[in-house]
């Protein structure tokens, strides 16, 4: 893929997925990510031995090469005095400093704007964060599951009032994933800024903010209206005033999405594909607003249809259905979902042990119909000293450097 | 042994490179490693064939050596016959 970031050099103090999701989509886009990492304790995230309750190998970990991909690692121990200066030293070669250190660590390690300025003046100071870089609760860290899920109302949205309680998460990284791939929008827009301009700029995204934006729809309407818009339980059957809309189970136990919101142009088409032409010249059904006004009649004849074949053979049938409807996939069908894999969306790298490539998510923007090309997530440390060799520092001081526990 | 040095397993697609040196022969997979990678393979020795992991870096017990490793292979690394470690990060352990 075109390499958009191409001599854009991202310095990244950044643990866990959130905020090292920016490096890694900055990284896809070309840029050369330099994720510092404590020489002996790596990212947090290494530490990581389940996923959604499954077990993970350290090896092939998925929870590490989605937000790391295509980084080098370089161990510093940031909190030492020569380590510190190393990464000021650092900072002076950097475009981007990206951060999701707490604003009191900042301050102690030096690596919070004043420092980071001082050392470059040019540099976009970029932070991610939990609940905002403002207000009484900036010093509160967060992960996606407490800021973007639970303060943030996604689940309350997600989640039918008539369960006992609301739903978790669900996918690892979520919250995380979306906010990431804002902060690397926050940042292209903050180096054009400054090529236009010159100016440098900070930027914010917290996990909340992510929230607010992702819910907007339903924020926007709650605000206005003083009502709250949230998920039903799940039947087969349209939803409220419109039968072309909603799920409807198959004979086996699967599901179809009819997402026909403005049902009236397919109403002929969509009975025709049901297997139940006669009901286009029904006149409940035969235009939209008798047909929406008839919403009942017409879900439960749907359900009754669907529910005669399996999934399959509704999947395979409605490909020529006009108007927009879904089979509802599981993660196992959507890995393999032939249109995806049309559009480049999974990437392979090499894996640490030499064996079957490990196959990866793409970050959502594709340029020029390109595949991305990337490189593994690194091991901790791994390029510490390739890199210090490259940025210029003689063999002598990083030997001494890791004689005094500098760096790895 | 100088840092900076690049060494090449005999047997396998190992290749390191040297970050910590100490004059001593780092054998990969059974067979001391060379500046250079003989035309013919040697034989592995099934007591040294765990493999090594790109990106990993290898020690003695002593820390006198340090190995990066920039290629896997098949064969494991050693000194005098007593395998290296891997220096792997130490997170604390969590979960997702």
């Amino acid at each position: 893929m075109t390499q958009v970031m191409k001599g854009v050099r991202i310095l990244e103090v950044a643990q866990f997925t959130f905020v090292p999701a920016a490096g890694a989509i900055l990284a896809d886009w070309g840029a050369d990510v330099i994720k510092i990492e404590h020489p002996v304790r790596g990212d947090a995230q290494r530490g990581f031995v389940n996923l959604g309750g499954m077990k993970l190998d350290p090896a092939r970990n998925p929870l590490m090469e989605h937000p790391n991909r295509g980084k080098r690692s370089v161990g510093i121990d940031i909190s030492t005095p020569l380590g510190c200066e190393l990464l000021h030293e650092i900072a002076r070669t950097a475009d981007v400093f990206l951060t999701n250190y707490l604003p009191a660590q900042r301050q102690k390690l030096r690596c919070d704007l004043e420092h980071i300025r001082a050392a470059n003046p040019r540099i976009i100071y970029a932070r991610g964060s939990a609940l905002g870089d403002k207000g009484p609760e900036r010093e509160i860290g967060g992960f996606d599951g407490t800021a973007f899920w639970s303060r943030g109302a996604i689940g309350f949205c997600m989640s039918p009032p008539e369960l006992p309680g609301p739903l978790t998460q669900g996918i690892p990284a979520f919250g995380d994933s979306i906010g990431g791939m804002s902060i690397a929008g926050g940042i292209a827009a903050a180096l054009f800024h400054r090529q236009r301009t010159g100016e440098a700029l900070e930027l914010d995204v917290s996990l909340l903010s992510t929230a607010w934006w992702a819910a907007g729809t339903s924020l926007d309407y709650t605000m206005e209206s003083g009502s709250m818009i949230r998920n039903r339980m799940p039947v087969s059957g349209a939803s409220a005033g419109n039968p072309f809309s909603g799920n409807y189970r198959t004979s086996d136990g699967g599901t179809i999405n009819l997402c026909m919101l403005t049902p009236g142009p397919y109403i002929r088409d969509t009975f025709q594909h049901l297997g139940i032409p006669q009901a286009a010249d029904d006149p409940r059904f035969c235009e939209a607003r008798s047909l929406m006004s008839h919403a009942d009649a017409a879900s439960e004849l749907i359900a009754r249809v669907f529910a005669t074949k399996p999934f399959d053979y509704w999947r395979q049938h409605l490909r020529t259905l006009k108007g927009q409807w879904a089979p509802v996939q599981s993660l196992s069908d959507l890995a393999t979902d032939e249109q995806a894999l049309a559009n480049d969306m999974l990437v392979e790298v090499e894996a640490v042990d030499g064996g079957r490539p490990v196959k990866l998510v793409r970050g959502p923007v594709q340029f020029n119909h390109e595949p991305v090309r990337t490189t593994r997530a690194p091991q901790a440390s791994e390029h510490t000293e390739t890199f210090l060799m490259e940025l210029g520092l003689e063999w002598e001081r990083i030997e001494t450097l890791k004689a005094a526990g500098a760096i790895a | 042994m100088k840092a900076g040095t690049r060494l090449k397993s005999i047997v396998c697609d190992t290749e390191v490179m040297v970050i910590r040196g100490a004059d001593v022969v780092v054998e990969c997979g059974g067979a001391p490693m060379a500046e250079a990678r003989p035309a013919a393979r040697a034989a592995i020795n099934p007591g040294f064939a765990q493999g090594t992991l790109i990106g990993k870096r290898y020690v003695d017990a002593a820390g006198t050596i340090e190995l990066l490793c920039v290629k896997p292979g098949q064969g494991s690394l050693a000194i005098g016959g007593v395998a290296l470690q891997v220096k792997d990060a130490k997170p604390l352990p969590a979960s997702d």
